[in-house]
């Protein structure tokens, strides 16, 4: 027993502002919504239990729900795979030739900084409207646009390149990793002769591989939860036509505009196992390429 | 890429009837009562929003950084019985869209006694609320050389004077990259003060700019777009300081 | 140093903590309630006037007046039901109502009338639609109607003389040519109001139904739905109406809506409405009614644009009860409130208020007093899952506009998709 207090005070310890955090702010609301996922709930009246009436219905029924699926899933592979080489193509630029100008580093973030703004609901819709500066660029190459935003099948890459766009904070990981990289494996490098790409195949993505697994874990939850922008952009509807119809969009929409919070619960937690599947993926995957300094456990 | 920022700006200075009107990017007449009369157009003056969103800034900062760094050495460093479980909690609560814990949440503020104080924006975070920090840092601590650690274990350190003396200094550009992107989420968090913040003289920034706009009625965009601009600047200024703890943090550090 | 950690804490929330329990000996006397509401900047300001009024008239009852726009509004108002934490008095608009009053979450008011709450100065009907299933849940505190908001200079510039208080749908066909010609295609008669069930509501009471039946049924059929898109499809294929672009974007908010950005003449809004079109515009703004077809008439409804609602929560009800008294009685209030939440609902108000009427302002009170001998009784009640059909109606629309669907098949699809929506939404 006292072997076993030894061994784990000090973690423990550590932990105890998390354990005390997740056990008395998060543990109860999160079983709650579990609960919930069970019941027909309109948050006025006290819930009814339904038993797996909302999962049934989900698979069964819902057509806006495999709609919401298809929606993020393309999303999802489209944005984080961009957003993720833009973000490091940045970061590698600004670490190796503008490393003193601060001044940049804060205009490639500044995007980021508006993300949630109404102003870049109506600046979206604007840009990419059949008048827009988009469709106005593409005329001088002799290019006839289109209102992007507002057909079904092009506006969903709006909101891809408006994630590119907004690349700041993975970028600002992928830059305190860089800067990690200590600088006489490069230089090593260089007096063998190494040519720049195969610098960055064998120096910079093995000892960027934490910051790029976490970049790649934590962009793909973010972009399956993706609100804000589809919801602001599209006036919180999913239009047109559910074309932006992400899953958390849809989700909101039951739990608050018609009062299904039981049915949104059961949403959420569907959500929350694929997107459980797809991290452990990424996770059982890492060992293979992400390896730690001297780790040894 | 600064196109958006530049028609922002530029509408900030328009009066309001030209700024959806007009087609022209700049105005015809630069204007600057929006940002003159829109710092007082609302019951309470920007000046307390501003001091509102100070306090919840500053504390949350603190509490991220210093909660989180805890929890990140332990998980990243220190061996310890339901090590991999609590980690796997600890990545869940992230998964979880956050409209679903919502209310649960609210219940448990109200009984609390919590609602309509700051305590539900900032306790949180002085318990490690927001796992996407402790991940950053764990990733970040997972990188410093272990043999650091035991020499010092070995010289006689405790777990805490390893913590203190040697994984924070050398987590510098972690630091403040969570310290960048921890102030700025939460200066612009709008949701939990929406939900938790009931006096008008207690909202934040992001909050009193929602009073601008209404999508029914009279409407006051040239005052919310100057007003949305200067919310920006403490943070750029904030973030040109910090990011330099990111750029030199190596530098000083002596690590090779 | 976790000490200090506490100890900053402590004063910081503690001081507020401490304030918001309630009960505490050193606030027992004072008597408080909250009323929130959904604002803009002149509203809040107006709104923020009244509750200083009031408290000089009733010092010892304090009134915290909580405010948020009108699409975070119903997110905070449902957490705070969920929560058993409504404020005292909220606002409420006549889409919703009827969702919290099905769920009881309002309290009605019937026996605090003339016992706290006078309406003796109240129009004959007034308060109708506030009164569900014989209860009087909501107390009108602005009257509105539809209204199609035109663009009066383009009207004059493109010779358009049709009566705006009588007209047909083939008058409005007519002027949108008109103005789409005079303009030389830059500004198009209206927008293409295919989506907006709103408009469909009139032109489905024209016939005598309502778009919902007694029992919560729908009342509106295929037929009509069909005919509605047709006759928009017609004016859109003749380019006189905005094209599919504007169309399919939903929710639109003042700013973007094409009468506002110079694109049309004319939109579909309610008359209270009109004067935030006003003032994101340069050219003057009049108020004409909804055209409806040939042969039809009695499509509009006088309606409430905004209720006041004692909730379940309410604790202190005979403050509650002074508070709204004042609000919908008082001459100094209902001065100050102004004509932002549509024209009061008494003779009382009005003359308040008359004084301080801007031009736009004085055309909508015209145009409301124009149209008072061609409205229709008020609807059947909403029923719960209302807002779903809306939701669904702009969907299935999109299609059309978009040229995916024809109007039939379309309709019949709605029709269907509306009838699931409303079984599910009151089982």
């Amino acid at each position: 027993m006292r072997r076993f207090i030894r061994r784990n005070a000090a973690g423990y310890f550590f932990l105890s502002p998390w354990l005390l955090g997740f056990g008395l702010l998060a543990l109860g609301p999160i079983l709650a919504s579990l609960y919930l996922s069970f019941t027909r709930y309109d948050m006025v009246s006290a819930p009814v239990w339904d038993g797996l009436g909302n999962y049934h219905y989900m698979l069964e029924y819902d057509r806006r729900f495999w709609k919401a699926l298809e929606v993020t899933f393309t999303f999802v592979a489209l944005s984080v795979p961009l957003r993720l080489a833009m973000a490091l193509g940045v970061a590698m630029l600004l670490d190796k030739g503008l490393r003193t100008i601060g001044l940049y580093r804060a205009i490639f973030y500044l995007p980021s900084l508006l993300g949630a703004s109404i102003a870049i609901a109506l600046l979206w819709r604007e840009m990419f409207g059949i008048d827009g500066v988009v469709n106005q660029v593409l005329a001088v190459f002799g290019i006839e646009g289109k209102g992007w935003i507002t057909d079904p099948d092009t506006s969903l890459y709006t909101i891809v390149v408006l994630a590119m766009w907004q690349f700041g904070s993975p970028m600002l990981i992928f830059l305190a990793g860089l800067r990690g990289i200590p600088r006489d494996l490069y230089e090593a490098a260089e007096i063998d002769g190494t040519s720049k790409w195969r610098q960055f195949w064998r120096i910079t993505l093995p000892m960027l591989a934490p910051v790029v697994f976490f970049n790649l874990v934590l962009q793909t939850i973010e972009a399956f939860k993706t609100f804000t922008s589809a919801f602001i952009i599209s006036n919180g509807t999913g239009a047109p036509a559910d074309s932006l119809l992400f899953y958390t969009v849809y989700l909101f929409n039951e739990a608050f505009k018609f009062f299904r919070m039981g049915y949104a619960s059961a949403l959420a937690w569907v959500l929350l196992i694929i997107i459980a599947a797809f991290t452990a993926l990424a996770f059982a995957t890492s060992k293979y390429w992400v390896h730690y300094e001297n780790e040894r456990d | 890429m600064l196109y958006p920022l530049i028609w922002l700006f530029a509408s900030s200075l328009k009066p309001e009837n030209e700024i959806f009107g007009s087609l022209d990017l700049w105005p015809s007449k630069v204007d600057w009562s929006n940002y003159t009369e829109g710092w007082n157009a609302l019951p309470v003056s920007f000046t307390v929003f501003y001091k509102n969103s100070a306090i919840v800034t500053v504390l949350s900062v603190i509490g991220n950084l210093l909660s989180c760094s805890f929890a990140a050495y332990a998980f990243a460093r220190l061996k310890f019985n339901g090590r991999t479980f609590l980690f796997a909690l600890m990545m869940m609560t992230m998964m979880l869209p956050y409209h679903v814990v919502l209310i649960p949440q609210y219940v448990l503020f109200l009984n609390l006694g919590w609602v309509d104080t700051y305590l539900p924006l900032i306790v949180p975070r002085f318990l490690a609320a927001d796992g996407f920090f402790i991940f950053l840092m764990v990733q970040f601590f997972r990188q410093i050389p272990r043999e650091l650690d035991e020499a010092a274990m070995i010289d006689g350190c405790s777990p805490f004077k390893i913590y203190w003396a040697i994984i924070l200094p050398l987590s510098l550009p972690a630091m403040g990259t969570a310290a960048i992107f921890s102030l700025i989420w939460v200066w612009e968090d709008f949701l939990a003060p929406l939900i938790y913040l009931n006096d008008i003289n207690s909202y934040t920034v992001p909050l009193a700019l929602r009073l601008f706009v209404d999508q029914e009625g009279q409407s006051a965009f040239g005052q919310m777009f100057a007003m949305s601009v200067l919310s920006l600047v403490p943070v750029l200024i904030f973030f040109v300081a910090f990011q330099k703890l990111i750029i030199r943090g190596i530098a000083t550090s002596g690590m090779k | 140093m976790r000490i200090t950690r506490r100890h900053l804490l402590a004063s910081i929330g503690g001081a507020s903590a401490l304030a918001a329990l309630p009960g505490l000996p050193a606030f027992a006397q004072e008597r408080t309630i909250r009323h929130f509401w959904w604002g803009n900047p002149t509203r809040d300001k107006n709104t923020f006037a009244v509750i200083d009024l009031f408290q000089k008239a009733h010092p010892d009852i304090k009134v915290s007046g909580e405010t948020i726009g009108w699409g975070d509004y119903w997110t905070k108002m449902a957490t705070q039901t969920a929560g058993g934490n409504m404020a005292d008095v909220i606002q409420m608009a006549h889409t919703f109502i009827h969702e919290y009053v099905g769920r009881g979450a309002i309290k009605p008011l019937d026996e605090y009338v003339g016992n706290g709450i006078s309406l003796d100065h109240y129009d004959d009907g007034a308060n109708e639609v506030g009164t569900i299933d014989g209860q009087l849940y909501g107390i009108n505190i602005g009257s509105t109607t539809q209204a199609i908001p035109y663009n009066i200079k383009a009207f004059e510039d493109a010779g358009v003389t049709a009566d705006l208080l009588g007209w047909t749908t083939e008058d409005f066909a007519d002027a949108c040519a008109k103005i789409t010609e005079a303009s030389g295609g830059a500004m198009r008669g209206s927008e293409d109001l295919s989506l907006y069930i709103e408009n469909l509501e009139v032109w489905v009471r024209s016939t005598g139904r309502d778009l919902y039946a007694p029992d919560g049924g729908l009342e509106m059929t295929e037929e009509d739905v069909r005919s509605y898109w047709e006759f928009w499809g017609g004016l859109r294929d003749d380019g006189i109406v905005e094209g599919k672009d504007a169309t399919v974007i939903l929710d639109k908010g003042m700013a973007e809506l094409g009468i506002t950005r110079g694109t049309t003449a004319m939109t579909f809004r309610y008359a209270n409405q009109v004067g935030a079109v006003q003032s994101l515009m340069t050219d003057p703004v009049g108020a004409a009614m909804v055209p409806q077809r040939p042969g039809t008439s009695n499509g509009h409804y006088v309606l409430p644009s905004m209720f006041l609602c004692l909730t379940r929560d309410a604790k202190d009800i005979d403050a509650a009860a002074a508070y709204i008294d004042y609000w919908i009685s008082n001459p100094d209030a209902l001065k100050a409130l102004g004509i932002d939440r549509g024209i009061p609902p008494s003779q009382l108000g009005r003359d308040a208020i008359a004084p301080t009427l801007s031009e736009v302002d004085q055309n909508v009170v015209a145009f409301f007093g124009g149209i008072q001998d061609k409205v229709g009784p008020v609807p059947n009640a909403t029923p719960k899952g209302a807002g779903e059909v809306r939701d669904a109606f702009m969907r299935t629309g999109t299609e059309v506009v978009l040229g995916n669907m024809p109007a039939d098949e379309a309709a019949g699809r709605f029709i269907q998709d509306a009838e699931a929506i409303l079984i599910r939404a009151n089982r």
